[in-house]
């Protein structure tokens, strides 16, 4: 986005000549100055005001930073008096894979990671079980185990019913409303819990008085009080509450409903003109009923390849194929209550079928109408400093693509305008905190990989039909991309600075899925109702009164055990004990028949992988798929059907879901670090160790041993 | 001149100044936005303002980094030089054609016309000190002298102490030599457009603070001037000069009407 505008020669000419005319008519001597009335009132208002403000505040500062000073020495908050760093620069590039980057860099290709490698260190990174990533970040933060952080998926299963929910954070509405005939008024605003535990080691970090900027962590969503600045990622929902529901506006007949992620709106004509409507959140004066908010927008096609949107009192234009930019929204529920939104429109076609994509609407950073940053006025920050950017958690929006609603240019392009805006706030961030943390994680790089590993591989499905001298360098662009990131952030940084270019995982086909819950079921393991072959999702038509095992989200296999589970039938202890020995010797090494690779190569019992208070809360067993396979998108989402193994063909090709030894996260630093076998449960320890605190008792992880300053 | 509204306004116990000036202070405050928003780069103006509001918060979130914090003053000074860049335009457009407005209101507005009974000066300004001794004052019926004239050979002025014994527009002439200039004077309480000043020459002088037609060049008189006191309008309980009156009037309404029409100023 353009903030500065060029100005023409005639139009300097006409500024010219207006300053000439201002000029002669305020610089001339007489009283009449004060006849420039409101309007100069307006501008010596509006401006001076931020330097009186400013004025103001700074003497304030000024005067109570001794005070902040003794109160942190009274705390024994002596920052940095063992560190051994100034500054610790965490990139954490979501889903980096070692071997690609090593490949990549034997090419050529990744000369700044080349040269930390080097200068440095690069090792593959131990990723957690299973390897996904709310799960690995949040180990990350924490420094502690699944089982002490209590996120072992994106999402967990509700015991009385077998649905699931998110596992992060959970929204509920006020605690206290007003009913009023058909309306609610809501008497506060919604309540939001974390789920996840565990202890982000920036906060031990801000107990020290050492300040932290986290960017886009995920599953730091509620965002929690620290001492430093912090924006929320993945697991941030939409303003309908969603993980992302984009809008598909057409004037084409309904189609089939969208599996998942999307909604089709339909687009009236009216004369020459076309309107539709963004659906929003819920009405919350009229909860329960049903009634969704809407935006009501307007076409008016300029020709075949251009048309005019009018939204609210917004208008743009948007040629096809366009995106427009952040466009404010606000649902209006009634006298004082609006929900605040932005989205962005994309032009699909004008002719013969008008056809608008609609993001996922997402929070307003400038108007927050949930938490999604701490404090609350850095996400504002962010938005007046570089406009408004995406906030949703899953910001790129990969359902669209896969439900062939976008196009890999438009996908791509979305990806790379959200990461646009992280690195200005990454840059930001550095230039903000010259002493202390800076962490921000970019979700780019998992993105694109999960989509475009089609065109990657020799021979995926779903890219069988595109020759190979036809296919795009996606993957080979996005990390040299991310390469030269790398590069502009080391020219930022001195030699007191520890940089670590994390991933949390690495990278691998998925090319073929496996519906576990039907091998479960072909295998005895799970029932159907009488009749029925195939289930419905969540387990519609599942008979759990004789079903002894399930699996749903995307590597966690459960146990219906007696007691936990609403009609659960095995016996908690050895019944248990020996199922899941049953299940573990007859899934590993699973074949497929048609490739005669295995599907799985590991299956991993809770009781062995985990430790902690929230184990209870864990799958009962880690499935790990093969290279090439991954849990099958019904199985997903606990439907059982008849096939067990069958062809990929969504544009989500590339995954990280499987056997958590087959893809490691890659670990660079500008450090020597002596470790052979570092994991992702050892960032946390190793930051605290060199900022020189002591490591709470609690954590997994162990302390890289890091030499000093390598400077060339 | 006297305004057609001024009786009857007046029998109806409205205070007429007060209600011009809030009636012109809404209009133009409605006006002004308009102009501004056709007139600026709406955008621009909205980044430069969201640029300074950053810098702000700025000072807050990174308080106790003191090198962001000065960075940020010097920041929040260049932002401010920004949105007053971008602000420039539009009030070119605005305020050129506002101060023409107020100047003609202020003849209205600015100035009491001369008191019934209440003795008031008239000035006559000359090139050369020796000619004030040639310069003598022709009043009409209804004006006259309470003294002789004064002569300030310092200041080249002959002044002249008069009084009205009706109210009513008049016309005074000074002599000098054989050449006669003329100037309006205004007696009564009525809303009248008022000139306290006539000039030769002096054409951006004239435009601001006159309101006759210029002395002939040529002459040895540079001004006649009569002394109207200053007017002073209640409202809300304070005795206001018009202008400020009319400032703060028309930002609130300015502040009301860009937040209605939703104007980024």
């Amino acid at each position: 986005m353009k903030w500065c505008k060029t100005t023409s020669l005639p139009e300097r000419r006409r500024l010219l000549a207006c300053l000439v005319v201002l000029g002669i008519v305020l610089f001339h001597p007489l009283p009449s100055h004060a006849y420039a009335g409101p309007g100069a009132g307006f501008a010596v208002l509006s401006s001076f005001w931020t330097l009186f403000v400013a004025f103001f505040y700074s003497v304030y500062a000024f005067f109570a930073w001794p005070f902040r000073q003794v109160f942190r020495l009274l705390r024994r908050r002596k920052a940095y008096g063992k560190a051994q760093i100034k500054r610790a620069v965490i990139l954490g590039f979501d889903g980096m894979d070692p071997e690609l980057t090593e490949r990549f860099i034997a090419e050529g290709k990744l000369p700044n990671l080349a040269s930390l490698r080097e200068r440095g260190t690069f090792r593959k990174l131990q990723t957690t079980f299973p390897p996904i990533s709310p799960v690995a970040w949040s180990t990350f933060m924490t420094g502690v185990n699944p089982g002490k952080h209590n996120i072992y998926d994106f999402l967990a299963r509700d015991l009385t019913n077998y649905l699931p929910y998110l596992s992060s954070a959970e929204i509920k509405g006020p605690k206290r409303s007003w009913k009023i005939g058909r309306y609610t008024i809501p008497l506060g605003g919604p309540r939001i819990k974390g789920m996840r535990r565990g202890t982000p080691f920036w906060h031990w970090l801000g107990e020290a008085g050492i300040f932290c900027s986290v960017i886009r962590v995920p599953v730091t969503f509620p965002p929690e009080k620290f001492a430093g600045v912090l924006l929320s990622g993945m697991c941030v929902p939409d303003l309908k509450g969603s993980q992302g529901t984009f809008c598909l506006c057409t004037t084409r007949p309904r189609g089939e409903k969208f599996r998942e992620g999307g909604v089709r709106v339909p687009i009236e004509r009216n004369g020459s003109s076309f309107s539709s409507y963004v659906p929003g959140p819920e009405n919350p004066l009229t909860a329960g009923s049903g009634g969704e908010m809407r935006v009501k927008f307007e076409i008016h096609s300029d020709n075949r390849n251009q048309a005019r949107f009018t939204v609210d009192s917004q208008s743009f234009t948007l040629k096809v194929g366009d995106y427009s930019e952040w466009i404010p929204l606000k649902f209006k529920a009634g006298v004082g209550f609006n929900a605040h939104g932005i989205c962005r429109f994309y032009l699909k076609e004008l002719s013969p079928n008008v056809e608008v994509y609609v993001t996922p609407v997402n929070i307003d950073p400038g108007k927050p109408d949930l938490p999604i940053s701490h404090p609350v006025t850095y996400s504002i920050y962010l938005a007046k400093l570089f406009g408004p950017y995406a906030t949703l958690g899953l910001a790129e929006d990969t359902w669209a693509l896969n439900e062939e609603v976008l196009d890999d240019q438009a996908f791509l392009a979305q990806c790379y305008a959200n990461h646009d805006d992280r690195e200005r706030m990454l840059f930001d961030a550095l230039e903000k905190t010259q002493q202390g943390l800076c962490a921000c994680v970019f979700d780019t790089t998992d993105r694109v990989q999960h989509m475009f590993w089609r065109y990657f591989d020799e021979d995926h499905p779903a890219a069988r039909d595109v020759p190979r001298d036809q296919r795009p360098s996606v993957i080979q662009d996005l990390y040299s991309r991310m390469d030269k990131l790398i590069g502009r952030v080391m020219k930022q940084i001195d030699d007191k600075t520890l940089l670590m270019v994390v991933s949390d995982h690495g990278f691998k086909s998925f090319a073929r899925c496996v519906n576990l819950n039907a091998w479960l079921h072909q295998n005895g393991y799970l029932a159907l109702k009488p009749g029925k072959t195939e289930s419905g999702d969540w387990f519609d038509d599942v008979d759990w009164s004789r079903t002894r095992a399930y699996t749903m989200g995307l590597n966690g296999l459960y146990l219906n055990l007696k007691g936990r589970e609403r009609e659960g039938i095995i016996k908690p202890g050895a019944d248990a004990d020996a199922l899941k020995d049953e299940l573990r010797h007859k899934l590993d090494g699973l074949v497929d028949p048609a490739s005669g690779h295995a599907g799985i190569t590991g299956v991993f019992d809770c009781d062995s992988v985990y430790a902690g208070p929230y184990v209870d809360n864990a799958p009962d067993l880690i499935v790990g798929y093969g290279n090439g396979f991954r849990a099958s998108w019904d199985s997903v989402m606990g439907k059982v059907t008849s096939q067990i193994f069958e062809d990929n063909l969504k544009a989500w090709s590339g995954d990280h879901c499987v056997d958590p030894r087959l893809v490691p996260g890659v670990l660079f630093c500008n450090r020597k670090i002596s470790d052979e076998k570092p994991a992702i449960v050892d960032v946390a320890p190793t930051v605290l160790k060199l900022f020189g605190l002591a490591l709470p008792g609690h954590l997994d992880g162990k302390p890289w041993t890091v030499a000093p300053s390598t400077t060339p | 001149m006297s305004s057609p509204l001024s009786a009857p306004m007046g029998s109806l116990g409205v205070n007429l100044p007060a209600a011009i000036v809030v009636g012109i202070s809404l209009v133009i405050g409605l006006g002004m936005v308009i102009v501004f928003r056709y007139t600026s780069d709406q955008k621009a103006i909205h980044v430069a303002k969201d640029r300074l509001k950053a810098h702000l918060l700025a000072l807050r979130l990174f308080q106790d980094q003191i090198p962001v914090v000065l960075r940020s003053y010097g920041r929040i000074v260049l932002a401010t030089g920004r949105y007053l860049r971008s602000a420039f335009k539009p009030l070119l457009f605005v305020i050129v054609p506002l101060i023409f407005l107020v100047v003609q209101l202020d003849r209205y507005l600015g100035s009491m016309p001369v008191e019934l009974g209440h003795p008031f000066l008239v000035k006559a300004r000359m090139d050369n000190p020796n000619a004030l001794n040639e310069a003598s004052l022709q009043l009409p019926d209804g004006l006259s002298t309470t003294a002789p004239p004064v002569h300030v050979p310092s200041e080249r002025e002959v002044v002249w102490r008069v009084v009205a014994e009706t109210s009513g527009e008049y016309i005074v002439n000074v002599q000098v030599s054989d050449q006669t200039f003329s100037k309006r004077v205004v007696v009564g309480a009525c809303l009248s457009r008022l000139s306290p000043v006539r000039l030769r020459g002096k054409f951006w002088e004239r435009i601001f603070v006159s309101g006759e037609p210029a002395l002939p060049e040529n002459n040895s008189i540079k001004s006649i001037a009569v002394q109207y006191p200053p007017r002073k309008i209640a409202f809300a309980g304070f005795e206001w000069n018009w202008i400020w009156l009319f400032f703060v009037l028309s930002l609130a309404a300015g502040v009301l009407f860009k937040s209605i029409l939703g104007i980024e100023i």
